[in-house]
């Protein structure tokens, strides 16, 4: 288990030695899923390069407030389970629970408006197989919402250590987080490939 | 009881959204009739985008403060990640 | 409880040394694995030229050509399949007796055979006599060849559902083990095998691009990320095999 020890040498809060957070295991697990997620990103840019203008007006029918609500509620999400790493570190539990339960909240607002936004688009006839931009979408999107699902369980599991004065420790805190904060980095990447740019 | 930490994160997250709402005037619905491709608004946004995951990569992800190691191989991964999607897009 | 013990020794030279080592057992069981793969390389890919598959768009012409050209390969290719096909058998039993170690209920154990027991049929046995019938007589009905090539290449991409399992399995045993036989890195691991699994459903609506079963993103990403997990776990049995005490009890 990595070293959990930050060296806070002053007010300024500088660490003196560098902290790996959480352990190399789950390290191996984030770069790999980037890994992953970069060869489905390449895929699909290649994809939208030889067919512009499908994807491009495909595209259009993407709700962008949609999207931008749910960027901004998956970032609000990374705040509350940052937070509660670093209350969690000063002994705060009963803070860093409930800021992991904001967190978790989050990502179920996250999964209903990706559900609303599915059924809506399905409703107006655009389904996985309607044309390759909403393959892709629906694909993407899909096994990034698989990834929001495990998220939810890992922040279980750290709320209900949390909860036990027996089973707390930061570096399992730290998991959680690193792997939450993957899945806001994943969608990051999905919103700017998808909904914005052109 | 607020540290620097727990101050920047909260910095860094209203950028993060400040961008994140920077997007919602580029995007393609915005514009009333079909979409047209456009290279300063797309150079536009993967360089937020870039920017974005960096954010969250050094400060959530507390990258900034790790090892050598992973510091140089989230920002290769960036690199390449960006890069090739701008590459693909341009050629 | 039963406890991993050497056979009774009767005499000095009743038995050659080479078969008292310790853990030869598991050794031996080892070695299938490497084996196995090499063969699984040499059969699904030179022979039978079912890896990376051949494409899901092409006319039924060009299908009843495919099993003309390959009906020799692919009938020795899927013939030796039979013979080896057991060692797949050996190595999920070596990989459910170092979950057994685990501090977890053997429950696991049973589940991941079960899995790849099930998923052995339509992964590979299937899929090998769909091909073996279109090669043994290549001058049926078109159409008839065509239904034996979708069935082949379906079943073998297709079937995910097994091996989600088998996958599953193992990540919560391996994240719930106290023991550490296996580590944590490889838990996550097959959490990317349940998402490229999941990502071969697709297999069933489209017959060309990266969802097809000859697609950039169902086979070739998906079989990228499987053959890296078998290099993990095939190093990981070795490196648990070899820190097991011989005398270690382990649950039945």
């Amino acid at each position: 288990m990595a070293n959990t020890q930050t060296a806070e040498v002053n007010a300024g809060g500088t660490t003196t030695r560098a902290h790996l957070p959480s352990n190399k295991d789950m390290w191996v697990f984030v770069l790999g899923d980037l890994v992953i997620f970069s060869s489905y990103f390449i895929i699909f840019e290649i994809y939208r390069h030889q067919q512009r203008q499908t994807f491009l007006s495909a595209q259009q029918h993407l709700s962008l407030s949609i999207g931008v609500v749910n960027t901004l509620v998956l970032l609000a999400s990374s705040w509350f389970v940052a937070q509660s790493v670093q209350l969690t570190r000063a002994g705060e539990y009963e803070r860093a629970m409930r800021l992991t339960v904001g967190g978790g909240l989050c990502g179920v607002v996250f999964i209903l408006l990706k559900a609303y936004e599915w059924s809506t688009k399905i409703g107006h006839g655009l389904t996985f197989g309607s044309n390759d931009f909403f393959m892709f979408y629906y694909m993407l999107t899909g096994v990034h919402l698989f990834h929001v699902a495990l998220g939810l369980v890992f922040l279980g599991v750290v709320f209900f250590e949390l909860r036990n004065p027996k089973l707390r420790r930061v570096s399992m805190v730290e998991t959680g987080a690193t792997y939450w904060h993957m899945v806001d980095l994943l969608w990051v990447v999905i919103f700017a490939l998808m909904y914005v740019m052109r | 009881m607020t540290t620097t930490k727990a101050r920047a994160i909260t910095y860094v997250w209203i950028i993060l959204s400040a961008i994140t709402l920077v997007s919602w005037f580029l995007g393609p619905a915005r514009v009333a009739g079909p979409a047209v491709a456009s290279v300063p608004i797309t150079v536009a946004v993967l360089a937020m985008a870039f920017i974005k995951a960096r954010l969250i990569i050094g400060y959530f992800m507390e990258v900034r403060t790790a090892p050598a190691w992973l510091r140089l191989s989230t920002d290769a991964w960036l690199v390449v990640l960006w890069g090739a999607v701008l590459a693909i897009y341009l050629w | 409880m039963s406890a991993v013990s050497a056979a009774p020794v009767v005499t000095e030279n009743a038995r050659p040394a080479w078969t008292r080592r310790p853990k030869i057992d598991q050794w031996i069981c080892w070695w299938t694995i490497p084996i196995f793969y090499n063969l699984f390389g040499l059969i699904f890919v030179v022979l039978t030229r079912v890896m990376p598959p051949p494409r899901p768009d092409i006319t039924p012409e060009q299908i009843v050509a495919f099993f003309e050209t390959h009906s020799l390969t692919i009938r020795i290719g899927f013939a030796l399949l039979m013979f080896f096909i057991g060692f797949a058998s050996v190595a999920n039993g070596l990989i459910a007796l170092q979950i057994k170690r685990m501090s977890v209920s053997p429950v696991f154990a049973y589940a991941y055979i079960g899995a790849l027991v099930v998923g052995g049929l339509p992964g590979c046995l299937l899929p090998a006599f769909a091909f073996v019938a279109g090669a043994f007589r290549p001058d049926r009905d078109p159409q008839i060849m065509v239904m034996l090539y979708d069935w082949c290449l379906l079943s073998f991409v297709g079937s995910l559902g097994c091996f989600c399992t088998q996958n599953m399995v193992l990540a919560l045993a391996i994240f719930l083990d106290k023991n550490d036989i296996l580590p944590k890195w490889l838990a996550y691991m097959s959490i990317w095998m349940i998402v490229t699994e999941l990502l071969a459903s697709p297999v069933f609506i489209f017959k060309s691009g990266p969802l097809a079963w000859n697609g950039s993103i169902s086979f070739y990403v998906g079989t990228a990320v499987f053959v890296v997990w078998e290099f993990a776990i095939i190093r990981l049995l070795y490196v648990a095999i070899k820190n097991q005490s011989p005398t270690e009890q382990i649950q039945d």
